[in-house]
């Protein structure tokens, strides 16, 4: 009977995938933000589009955590006015403006789009006010990978940055972990455990085109991209224990980067081209560095016995990790430029850190849901998704 | 009768899933519609610009691996579908560790016989662990314990040859429980053959 739960959860996730995928879902963001945020008022959006576009851009305003949304001629700092509705060469003519308390317009755009993208125009939308006012870039329009699994299935899923419009573009009866997006955004690599045994996969999101990219015996897993995605770097064991090394996507033949009896696994890029990892090499899980040929390792970690699964931030002064403290684990972050060490969240089974784009937000599992955190440890959000749900990885700004 | 059932509701969901992948229209016309985006210009406190839609996924293919997938199937435990393995087949171990039990050492000697007696016999030794701590260490730590196993099997004359490893670190437990009792169940070398 627990499995019959399990997998209608699963069956009722995928529905929502499919042909619900504009209507409520089982999928939602909860608005778990901690702090006050700046009040603007945004009012409905007339017009009649099938999109509350006004709705859409609250809420991603205030999962920012900077923002505290208000409805319509209540007192602001700013205020988000606004129209959606059939009209342009392509069905929809969406206009908004943004102005400041005194009435001074700040932003006046217009949109035309297919009834298709009202939903991402909401997103950019929302880009455009937190960027004009906080000056950094925005996640609306961004998306996710993540993997969920239940009733035997394992499921790769790439959803927007809320949680909705969610698709399957992997499932199987066997395992699938540690998705990855290449710098472009165009392509998740990934390990699948397919025919029983693992191998790590590139996929090209947008056509479903895969290349498996390893199946050597033994592990092969933690693919990650090099910063010019032309290299992948990942875990192989076929020489007797795991090991890095780097492939060269136009060619055959990985390179070796690590050597010795320990473990090393788990490496991502820094954008200078040199490789963090886990290695227990010292006796415990702890992070290094070396260079993108390899040789001498540097250790990153001294605080506790166990860090690992380390994510760089998109400008590298920040390495996301694993951290365990009093038997729980938590996701900690090091300052490479002062060398600051600062445990994140409270703790449990957190695992899986990942960057957004923006560099100003970790995306992480907690071992059954989503959450993310913002660098400052100031905004928090939990994302409600049915089933379990892990491995997620935030995708790089598009082209 | 249980298993009878979860293949139907199996055989449900993947139907389910093939019409889901077949509902892809919508984001296939995403793609075919590139959209285009004009700034109104001209007037001050304005901004003009214009940038491509291009990010939007479009045409999710799905691909079910159920079938072996891409590369050849096979292996000694390719047929096992999740069956749970009898208990003289597990070996269990404490949390970080990939030392054998000695409590461990008489399973590991029956099968290492078992091995011993039928040379062509060959057998997938599984690795696993509890949940805890980062997925991949993991998977590492799961092909320690097999290796282990391995080793000791080896030291009692089976042959290297007769030994296939895998690791699942955490991503196949045996108990789903979050709890110590769960954990143990969870730290285990199941040797298939």
């Amino acid at each position: 009977m627990k499995s019959f739960v399990k997998i209608l959860g699963a069956l009722m996730l995928l529905l929502g995938v499919g042909s619900l995928a504009h209507a409520e879902l089982t999928i939602d963001v909860s608005k778990g933000i901690e702090g006050r945020g700046i009040p603007i008022a945004i009012a409905p959006f007339g017009g009649g589009a099938p999109e509350n576009i006004a709705g859409i851009v609250a809420s991603d305003l205030q999962r920012t955590g900077k923002f505290a949304p208000q409805p319509a001629g209540a007192q602001a700092d700013y205020s988000v006015t606004g129209q959606a509705g059939p009209g342009g060469s392509r069905g929809y003519l969406v206009q908004f403006q943004l102005a400041g308390a005194q009435g001074g317009q700040l932003l006046n755009l217009s949109f035309d789009v297919p009834p298709n993208q009202l939903r991402p125009v909401a997103h950019r939308i929302s880009d455009l006010i937190y960027e004009k006012l906080t000056g950094e870039k925005g996640l609306a329009g961004t998306r996710i990978a993540f993997v969920t699994a239940g009733g035997g299935g394992w499921f790769l899923v790439v959803a927007d940055a809320d949680g909705q419009n969610p698709q399957v573009i992997l499932r199987s009866s066997q395992p699938i972990m540690s998705p990855a997006w290449s710098p472009d955004g165009s392509r998740l690599a990934y390990v699948s455990f397919e025919g029983r045994r693992p191998q790590i996969v590139v996929q090209e999101v947008s056509s479903g085109a895969r290349r498996v990219v390893s199946a050597a015996p033994g592990i092969n897993g933690a693919p990650s991209w090099a910063p010019n995605g032309q290299r992948l770097a990942f875990t192989l064991s076929k020489d007797g224990n795991p090991e890095i090394y780097a492939l060269d996507l136009g060619s055959q033949s990985p390179v070796r980067l690590t050597s010795g009896g320990a473990i090393d696994t788990e490496p991502v890029w820094l954008p200078d081209g040199s490789v963090v990892f886990t290695s227990d090499r010292g006796g415990s899980p702890q992070l290094y560095r070396i260079g993108p040929g390899g040789g001498a390792a540097q250790r990153l970690t001294f605080e506790g016995d166990y860090n690992a699964s380390p994510a760089v931030s998109p400008d590298g002064r920040y390495i996301a990790m694993v951290h365990r403290r009093g038997g729980r684990f938590h996701i900690a972050v090091l300052d490479m430029k002062n060398r600051q060490f600062r445990v994140l969240t409270p703790g449990g089974l957190d695992e899986s850190p990942s960057f957004a784009p923006n560099g100003k937000m970790i995306i992480y599992s907690n071992g059954q849901r989503l959450n993310a955190i913002s660098v400052d440890g100031s905004v928090k959000q939990d994302f409600v998704l049915r089933g379990s749900v892990r491995d997620p990885v935030w995708a790089p700004y598009s082209r | 009768m249980k298993n009878r059932i979860r293949t139907l509701i199996a055989a449900a969901s993947l139907a389910l899933l093939a019409g889901c992948a077949s509902t892809g229209e919508n984001t296939e016309e995403t793609a075919q519609d590139a959209t285009a985006q004009q700034g109104v210009a001209g007037q001050p406190g304005q901004e003009a610009y214009s940038y491509p839609y291009g990010q939007a996924p479009s045409g999710y293919d799905t691909y079910d691996t159920s079938g072996g997938g891409l590369a050849a199937a096979g292996g000694p435990a390719g047929g096992r579908a999740g069956q749970a393995v009898s208990a003289d087949r597990i070996v269990y171990f404490e949390y970080d560790s990939a030392e054998i039990r000695p409590d461990s050492q008489g399973i590991i000697e029956a099968n290492a016989r078992a091995l011993n007696g039928n040379r062509r016999t060959v057998t997938q030794l599984e690795g696993h662990t509890d949940e805890r701590g980062s997925r991949e260490y993991n998977v590492a730590l799961g092909e320690r314990r097999a290796n282990s196993v391995r080793q000791a099997m080896i030291a009692m004359g089976v042959s290297p040859q007769q030994i296939r490893i895998v690791s699942y670190g955490e991503e196949r437990p045996a108990a789903a429980g979050q709890d110590e009792q769960s954990y143990a169940l969870n730290r285990r070398v199941e040797i298939i053959y």
